[in-house]
């Protein structure tokens, strides 16, 4: 049978009739769904397992790529014998989708604000403090954080702040600003984060308001001023350690380890700069967290030991600062020449962080990303 | 104007030689040989890289510095990567045996049935083929969600199926509409059931086709990425999947290896499907009076 | 059993896998396309039509437009190149036929994302090209090919262009030659041959090869991701953004529900006329 004939067959057969007749099965999945089951939150008990730090199974370890010293986690595995499976995430909404998704994760690293998410949502395991040997290391700043009162649910991880990287030996004339974007002598190479909080934020504090305004006229502003950046960007990119050690960026939106991190990669690591911008530093800590759902939960409570005891190690690596006493030094003799990179525990009080959003904010914030991505 | 060349046809030889002047220059073909030499160059010249540069010895993806396996030990000493291997492979012979099993048994059912609900189903059948594989991803991934199942290379095997059947169906359906149905007849009229026709008769008839719709849909389910990527759970994720991963988060050299191998396969695959029906339909069975189809 | 009964038993398994399987989840997709979202993100049903009417909202708008012109400039190159090719292949392959369509489709096997990937490290700006160009005098800080609308479809070009040389191959390979000399005698030149007896002949190979191109294009979200810019957002990555980025689960749906709808539409109209084509060439 050619192909016309099986054209002429396939037209002969498609009539109106059938296509109604197949919409019909349509209409059963439709009817179907409505009566299937949905996602329910869990309860509170979901939370409340009794987890030791002993090995019970590989890791199944979810986090940034490049935000963890590799060196630490080979020494983990040889340690105890186990796997660490590492999974990616390139932003705090992609990691929630995986997560809802139903993807079973031991070990993940939210930001704060998404922790605090995470935490009313009971999705999280209650993390038995007293049975980390290292937890006495951690600043007791962190013993009752805002987005995880008692922190029960979370162990710190690391402290940043966002500002602009640029390549000094290609942009000279940068102004301390985050104007500092389209600064013409990047020749178009310049990159924002593609992240809805920190591009709406970042626009926000150009703009003068508060990091997280989210009022319509504010937010209409926002939106605005990203789609005018767009022609002048060369895109919307989270790897910003590829884009900056690469050099397919010359002015990129990122987070101050990144910078760090990136100098390793390159043979000239003095062109590799970092600055904060006057119109507002937005600062934040990501966490240790490990879901309700996890499978080995008490390999998770063991690597978050065995991280925080070499906390300097870690830092100096992926260029971003642990919440713990032995590291501190380490990190600071890191960033001496480089103030603009190192960010405290003071920073985090005294800064702007970002809050987590609810109900119409949190909606009209992705509403209004989605739009500047489409424009 | 008919296509079915109702003038004389002479043998090309003869033709050429009764034409005095320009038998091949009619259309230029130095300028095609050009457009094609071209084209190759164009379509081969990144698959030569990244073969060449799976054997790289240096991390550069600029420079090539020297032979080395390296990325190859890379890749086969990494449980991850080869827990994909196994999952992409698993996944493909899963969805080759159920697909052609469900898309053959279709393929007779719409040919020889003639009833009410054969319309319907054919264009049931026909839907899956032209629909994107983004909109196949998100249905998939949606039914999977809101019943409530788990990702995993078990939903990844089930996408693949439905959306494999249909082509099973369609190269089988071709073979079948040119069957000689004689024989079939006869061995009815001996007193064989139906199924037994089906078994010893059709089947043994349909095979080179069968056989080749089987090793299409291997690679096709190999090679797959949006579909597995909607529908993959956390581990093992199938390769495709992971070579994506690794793009966006941080490039290795080792994906040029992975490339390099998943090539392999899939051209075996391929090959196996143009060569194996050529071989095995020469060793006679019935005499086919008909139609020569595929 | 009659036959009748018999391969209708032999059509259930097929067809049930199909009905549950595919029609089913389409029917969710539709449901969902009417729904909310929760505070993590779920997908809750509702009655939100909304959903819709946002999709033609003037910012969505360009993204649609803009995906359909990327699939259509790419049917259009996909012809231009690959018509010449596969009318070499068929008219002057000769013995060695065969082993040029092998040649023509088998970088086609290779996988997409890592042909894609293949093309970001040539034309990088620091990429093999660039450096050819730095090093031949051309340019001091390289060409910037990549984040373009031009990488996206040379990308889309480069991924599907086998669809477009199988079936016009198929359809000159079908023709028959005495054709075409037969029009070298009535209409003279080479150009008006071509355009009386050779294209004609060939047209439904062409038309099939564009839909082939055409549909998975539109929908294609890749090329765009790994090549493109900011401006080159497709409403492929619009949809993969809503399940993967934005949880937004129900907007996602009901675009791609608009996606199917359109390309069922073109489909319908290809299917027509074709159906009418086969039906005047047996008259």
């Amino acid at each position: 049978m050619n192909d016309k004939e099986i054209e002429r067959w396939i037209a002969a057969r498609m009539s109106r009739r059938d296509v109604l007749r197949a919409g019909g099965g349509l209409a059963l999945g439709a009817a179907m769904a409505g009566c299937g089951l949905g996602n329910s939150t869990p309860d509170e008990s979901a939370t409340t397992r009794e987890i030791e730090p002993e090995i019970d199974g590989d890791l199944v370890y979810f986090n940034w790529a490049q935000y963890l010293n590799p060196k630490l986690i080979k020494q983990f595995q040889r340690k105890y014998g186990v796997e660490v499976r590492e999974s990616n995430f390139d932003s705090m909404p992609g990691m929630m989708a995986k997560l809802r998704s139903s993807n079973r994760y031991d070990l993940i690293f939210p930001s704060a604000e998404f922790a605090n998410r995470l935490v009313s949502a009971n999705f999280l395991l209650r993390i038995p403090r007293a049975k980390l040997a290292a937890i006495d290391d951690v600043y007791s700043f962190f013993d009752d954080p805002w987005y995880d009162p008692g922190s029960e649910h979370t162990v710190p991880y690391s402290l940043y702040l966002t500002g602009l990287g640029y390549r000094s030996d290609r942009v000279g004339a940068m102004s301390g600003s985050w104007r500092d974007l389209t600064n013409p002598e990047a020749d178009g190479r310049s990159y924002i984060l593609d992240d809805f909080q920190e591009g709406i934020g970042m626009a926000n504090l150009v703009n003068g308001h508060d990091l997280n305004a989210s009022e319509p006229e504010q937010l209409e502003q926002a939106k605005d001023y990203l789609i005018g950046l767009k022609p002048d960007l060369r895109g919307f990119s989270s790897d910003t350690i590829t884009n900056m050690a690469s050099g397919n960026a010359w002015i990129q939106h990122l987070w101050n380890g990144d910078i760090i991190n990136a100098r390793y990669r390159v043979d000239d690591p003095d062109t590799l700069r970092f600055q904060q911008n006057r119109e507002g530093v937005p600062v934040g800590s990501d966490v240790f967290a490990i879901p309700a759902n996890a499978e080995h939960p008490g390999t998770a409570l063991l690597f978050i030991d065995f991280i925080l005891e070499r906390s300097a190690e870690n830092a100096t690596w992926t260029g971003y600062p642990m919440p713990t006493r032995s590291s501190e030094r380490p990190y600071a003799e890191l960033v001496a020449d480089e103030p603009e990179l190192q960010v405290t525990v003071e920073d985090l009080e005294a800064g702007q962080q970002f809050a987590d959003l609810e109900g119409q904010a949190r909606e009209d914030w992705d509403r209004v990303w989605t739009e500047v991505k489409a424009a | 104007m008919s296509a079915t060349g109702k003038v004389a046809r002479l043998p090309l030889a003869r033709r050429r030689a009764t034409r005095s002047s320009r038998p091949r220059d009619f259309d230029r073909p130095r300028f095609l040989r050009v457009v094609i030499g071209l084209f190759l160059v164009w379509t081969f010249a990144p698959i030569a890289i990244v073969i060449l540069f799976s054997f790289n010895s240096s991390r550069s993806l600029q420079n090539f510095d020297g032979f080395s396996t390296q990325w190859y030990d890379e890749f086969l000493a990494s449980p991850q990567l080869r827990e994909s291997l196994y999952a992409s492979l698993g996944i493909a012979v899963a969805t080759m045996v159920l697909a052609t099993i469900l898309g053959t048994l279709l393929a007779y059912g719409l040919v020889r049935a003639r009833n009410r609900i054969t319309p319907v189903t054919n264009v049931i059948m026909l839907v899956p083929l032209v629909v994107p594989e983004i909109v196949a991803g998100v249905t998939a991934l949606l039914l999977f969600t809101q019943i409530g199942i788990d990702l995993s290379v078990t939903t990844i095997t089930i996408a693949h199926v439905t959306f494999s059947i249909s082509f099973v169906t369609i190269i089988v359906r071709g073979r079948l509409v040119a069957l000689n149905r004689e024989v079939e007849e006869a061995a009815l009229d001996l007193g064989a059931t139906r199924t037994e026709t089906l078994r010893l008769v059709v089947l043994p008839e349909l095979w080179p086709a069968i056989l080749a719709a089987a090793l299409i849909v291997f690679a096709l389910s190999f090679d797959d990425f949006v579909l597995s990527f909607f529908t993959t759970g956390e581990s093992p994720q199938p390769l495709p999947v992971r070579i994506y991963s690794s793009i966006r988060f941080g490039v290795t050299p080792t994906i040029n290896a992975i490339g390099t191998l998943m090539l392999i396969v899939s051209v075996t695959a391929i090959a196996l499907a143009l060569a194996l029906p050529r071989l095995l339909g020469r060793r006679g069975g019935t005499v086919l009076i008909g139609k020569d189809a595929v | 059993m009659s036959e009748r009964r018999f391969a209708g038993l032999m059509l259930l398994p097929g067809a049930a896998w199909l009905v549950l399987l595919f029609v089913v989840p389409l029917g969710i997709t539709l449901a969902i396309s009417f729904g909310v979202t929760d505070e993590l993100g779920n997908a809750l049903y509702a009655w939100k039509p909304e959903n819709y009417s946002r999709i033609f909202d003037p910012l969505f708008a360009p993204v649609l437009l803009r995906s359909v012109g990327y699939a259509a400039a790419t049917v259009v190159l996909c012809v231009l190149i690959g018509y010449p090719v596969a009318y070499y292949i068929a008219r002057f392959g000769g013995r060695y036929k065969y082993l040029l369509v092998a040649l023509v489709v088998l970088p086609f096997l290779v996988n997409y994302l890592i042909r894609i990937y293949a093309w970001t490290a040539i034309l990088s700006d620091e990429g093999l090209v660039n450096g050819v160009l730095a090093d031949a005098g051309f340019t001091d800080d390289g060409v910037r090919f990549l984040n373009t609308p031009w990488a996206v479809v040379g990308g889309l070009v480069y991924g599907y262009m086998a669809f477009m040389i199988l079936p016009i191959y198929a359809a000159l390979d079908r023709m028959d030659p005495t054709l075409v000399e037969a029009g070298k005698d009535l209409y003279g030149t080479r150009w008006q041959t071509f355009r009386h007896v050779t294209w004609p002949a060939t047209f439904q190979g062409v038309l099939a090869g564009s839909v082939l191109v055409f549909l998975p294009t539109v929908g294609d979200f890749v090329s765009a991701q790994l090549l493109g810019g900011p401006d080159t957002y497709m409403v492929g990555n619009l949809i993969q953004q809503q399940f993967f980025d934005a949880s937004n689960y129900p907007f996602g749906a009901a675009l791609t529900t608009v996606l199917m709808g359109f390309l069922l539409v073109f489909m319908l109209f290809y299917l027509r006329s074709a159906g009418r084509a086969a039906e005047e060439a047996r008259l």
